[in-house]
């Protein structure tokens, strides 16, 4: 970890404005929660509702994607594109160091809104129904937000367009195709997901079903962090200044 | 040669000439602007990497159609899943994405460069320069919102059995195809169009148009699910589920139960109104953008 | 590290190419300490050379050194080395001294602060270093970035077009700071398409045409090695006519004109003309008050290697 990297990356995602954005976008789900406290009909299911609906479906499905992706491209996107990025590439600090403190500073900058998001959101929403659902999913969001974080930073060092090939991942691949092709499941952070929010409750299969089991879900959620690591830093280590001929 | 007094100013006679032959005038001017845009959007005379998203994009819209066509043709199966009218049900993803891709590349170079004062240095007029590059990319969109469609209209007829009678019983869904293909086009064309030149960086603006996009779909569901009397009004402002309900009404279709329209019950036609107001407000926000800007 | 054989920068056999573009093509060359100028025109291949330098770019073929150690994946190089990028970004929501200051904690120096204040006071930007980096004009933006260059006094630097935007003043103020650098034994590698301000301050000149080393060394050993090409003197004295009908029986004189008035002489070969000259002088009873090259300067060796 390489604190001058940390916090200048910090101050890069802190001074755009597209941050008061995801702000925003994580308030969302807690103006939900409160419409469906104030306006929800009689009949509806809270636990069903939080799970299905709130917290696995918009929280994880969308906001935790979308948060992750922007402040991943944030951090690093922005400085290959502008040429700033040489700055910290023409110096000693090894490029894992670089990538450790990019990936760390984006991380906890998606789970310092996300995590509370889904807290509150949650808290808001279950009136009374098993608090395990919100944990669960407050701390499966803090674990799918490194990876997807992970993965999008490999992607912002790798492409040009990470953010328009983060948007195909999660949403189409995830998204659309994965209704398709069920084997997609064991290559979606979304489903790794919901995978480890599963560990923290038991819902029936008609409430909520995640489509992977606990254990899977953490141990490919791992995996794919740690190769993407990887490709991440080796990435760097092979960067090359876009230059046009 | 050099002047004897080196101080002495002179201007040389080079041999250019100005030109005073005919000159082709506004109209070729906004042709040209027309087609090198929609030429643009699907990344033709740009470097490899620029096709990928544009094309990948453009050939998943087709895949519903063509599984349709493909399960009809092997299993003689009359049963009619994907239909030209929930069409857009199933393309929504891969046409937010082609809006979000490439919506922010149609204006977006002109306006961070500063190149527009080469363009209206022309006989070409601010208005001119914003109506071609939007017909353009709105042209650019048809393809993956109409094309399917067309294909789906025609593949039906070609593979049923009667086809006399087949055209006489479905000609009405030609022109509802081309309808409704051009409006969602249109619409969401225009709307991503208009996100695109009020954001300062490509990356704001591809974020805005995926969430304007995506990110309204689950939210209006919910919505429309708790929201009650009041809530059942956010039907309206998801611009998929507005054009869903658009097409809905082009078609003359009733909506499902389980659809955001059936839940919300809201009259179908005003769907199709306000989609084409919403066409109206963007168009306007986009020549308006282009009224004050600083060429 | 002085009395380390290697050469500060190494380039051997060194192409770089995209695509079926090629960038580079063969390059080698050595520099030690001193200021070397690579000179060429726009898209010859400058930037390239210098990323490559600067272990950003991976050559193609070939291999670069900075003081024994290759360039390419090493950061290690980057304790020695310093580099001044031609793009204009700088981190805008930092102040001039953050900045620099960044640049010396990524070098893990002992004293951040003090490293960058004296690297400021060396581009003379102490008035403007607590400003934003955004809101500044394109020479402070360049004077900046070569602070951040030298924060961790590095004895190699490379700088791409280092004198973009800078005004005149600011110019001669850059170019003493490289010359008092050069005084100390570092290694000063710069680019640019501008002739005059290598010629003032560079030792050595590099000339780079479409991707190949079109000459290398003094810019006046390069003139002198350019024997297809007359040299031309301007010679005035006590009588031009009566020197000129003496010299016209020297063989080393190869031509005789008079331009505006002036005596010009050309010669094939500058050392038999110097003799030649005063030898005819003497005979002829003519007393030579000045004799001047004409084409000496750096723009006329560039133009005959860059049209060859």
């Amino acid at each position: 970890m390489n604190f001058p990297v940390a916090r200048l990356t910090a101050r890069m995602l802190l001074g755009q404005r597209r941050t008061l954005l995801v702000v925003l976008l994580a308030l969302l789900p807690v103006g939900i929660a409160l419409l469906f406290r104030l306006a929800a009909p009689a009949d509806a299911d809270p636990e069903r509702f939080t799970a299905r609906t709130l917290l696995g479906g918009m929280l994880t499905g969308t906001i935790l994607p979308l948060v992750s992706l922007v402040f991943a491209t944030g951090a690093f996107g922005q400085d290959i594109e502008d040429g700033t990025a040489v700055y910290l590439l023409a110096t000693p600090v090894p490029r894992r160091d670089i990538v450790v403190a990019r990936v760390a500073v984006a991380w906890l900058a998606a789970a310092a809104l996300l995590v509370p998001a889904a807290l509150t959101a949650g808290a808001i929403a279950i009136q009374g129904g098993d608090p395990g659902i919100v944990a669960g999913f407050a701390a499966a969001i803090a674990a799918g937000s490194l990876v997807y974080t992970i993965v999008f930073t490999w992607l912002s060092i790798a492409t040009s367009r990470a953010l328009v090939a983060g948007l195909l991942y999660a949403f189409l691949w995830e998204g659309a195709l994965s209704g398709l092709f069920s084997g997609i499941r064991f290559l979606s952070i979304r489903q790794y997901t919901a995978g480890i929010a599963g560990t923290f409750f038991d819902l029936p299969a008609s409430v909520y079903q995640p489509r992977l089991d606990p254990l899977p879900a953490l141990v490919l959620a791992a995996a794919v962090g740690a190769v993407f690591l990887l490709l991440a830093v080796r990435r760097l280590e092979r960067w090359e200044t876009g230059e046009a001929a | 040669m050099p002047p004897a007094d080196p101080r002495a100013g002179a201007i040389y006679d080079l041999g250019y000439r100005a030109y005073d032959g005919p000159r082709l005038g506004r109209r070729a001017a906004v042709l040209s602007l027309y087609v090198f845009t929609l030429r643009a959007a699907f990344g033709i005379g740009r470097r490899p990497a620029a096709k990928v998203v544009p094309v990948l994009v453009t050939a998943f819209a087709f895949i519903p159609a063509l599984i349709q066509l493909g399960v009809a043709a092997l299993i003689g199966s009359r049963v009619e899943v994907v239909a030209p009218w929930n069409y857009l049900g199933f393309s929504e993803v891969p046409v937010a994405l082609f809006c979000a891709g490439a919506a922010p590349e149609v204006f977006g170079r002109d306006l961070r460069y500063r190149t527009l004062a080469l363009y209206f240095s022309r006989p070409l007029r601010r208005q001119d320069y914003a109506l071609a590059k939007s017909a353009a990319f709105i042209t650019a969109l048809a393809v993956p919102t109409l094309g399917p469609l067309l294909l789906l209209v025609i593949g039906n007829g070609l593979a049923s059995e009667d086809v006399p009678g087949y055209l006489a019983g479905h000609w009405r869904e030609l022109p509802q195809s081309l309808a409704a293909g051009l409006l969602i086009a249109a619409v969401a064309g225009l709307g991503s169009l208009a996100i695109a030149v009020h954001a300062p960086r490509r990356a704001h603006a591809t974020a805005a148009i995926a969430a304007w996009f995506l990110l309204t779909l689950p939210v209006a569901a919910i919505i429309v699910e708790v929201g009650g009397g009041a809530g059942r009004y956010a039907a309206w402002f998801s611009p998929f589920d507005l054009l869903y309900g658009a097409a809905l009404a082009i078609f003359g279709r009733e909506p499902g139960a389980d659809s955001i329209q059936g839940a919300a019950g809201l009259p179908i036609a005003t769907y199709l109104l306000l989609a084409l107001l919403h066409a109206a407000a963007a168009l306007a926000l986009i020549l308006r953008r282009f009224q004050r800007v600083q060429a | 590290m002085s009395d380390s054989p290697a050469p500060a920068i190494e380039l051997r056999a060194v192409s770089r190419w995209y695509g079926n573009v090629v960038a580079v093509n063969d390059v080698s060359f050595e520099v030690g300490p001193g200021i070397t100028g690579l000179l060429g025109p726009n898209g010859a291949g400058k930037s390239t050379i210098l990323h490559m330098m600067a272990g950003l770019l991976r050559p193609s073929a070939g291999e670069v050194r900075i003081l024994g150690q290759p360039a390419w994946r090493n950061p290690a190089i980057y304790r020695s080395v310093g580099l001044v990028p031609e793009r204009e970004a700088v981190y805008g929501f930092l102040s001039g001294r953050e900045f620099v200051e960044l640049a010396a904690r990524l070098h893990r120096l002992p004293d951040p602060a003090r490293a960058a204040a004296r690297a400021i006071d060396l581009v003379e930007m102490g008035s403007a270093a607590s400003r934003p980096c955004g809101g500044y004009s394109k020479g402070m933006k360049q004077r900046i970035k070569i602070a951040a260059a030298l924060v961790h006094d590095p004895q190699v630097l490379v700088l791409d077009e280092p004198f973009n935007g800078a005004d005149p003043r600011q110019r001669l103020h850059l170019m003493d700071l490289f010359r008092s650098m050069a005084a100390e034994g570092r290694t000063i590698l710069y680019s640019s398409h501008i002739l005059e301000e290598v010629e003032r301050i560079a030792d050595t000149v590099l000339v780079i045409v479409a991707g190949r080393l079109a000459a290398s060394g003094d810019y006046r050993s390069i003139r002198a090695l350019m024997t297809d090409r007359p040299h031309t003197f301007i010679v005035r004295s006590s009588n031009d006519r009566a020197l000129a009908a003496r010299l016209l029986d020297e063989p080393a004189i190869h031509g005789l004109a008079f331009e505006d008035g002036r005596l010009e002489v050309r010669a094939r070969e500058l050392l038999a003309a110097a003799r030649a000259l005063p030898a005819a002088a003497r005979a002829a009873g003519v007393t030579l008050y000045e004799v001047r090259p004409t084409d000496e300067s750096l723009e006329s060796v560039f133009s005959y290697l860059v049209r060859r």
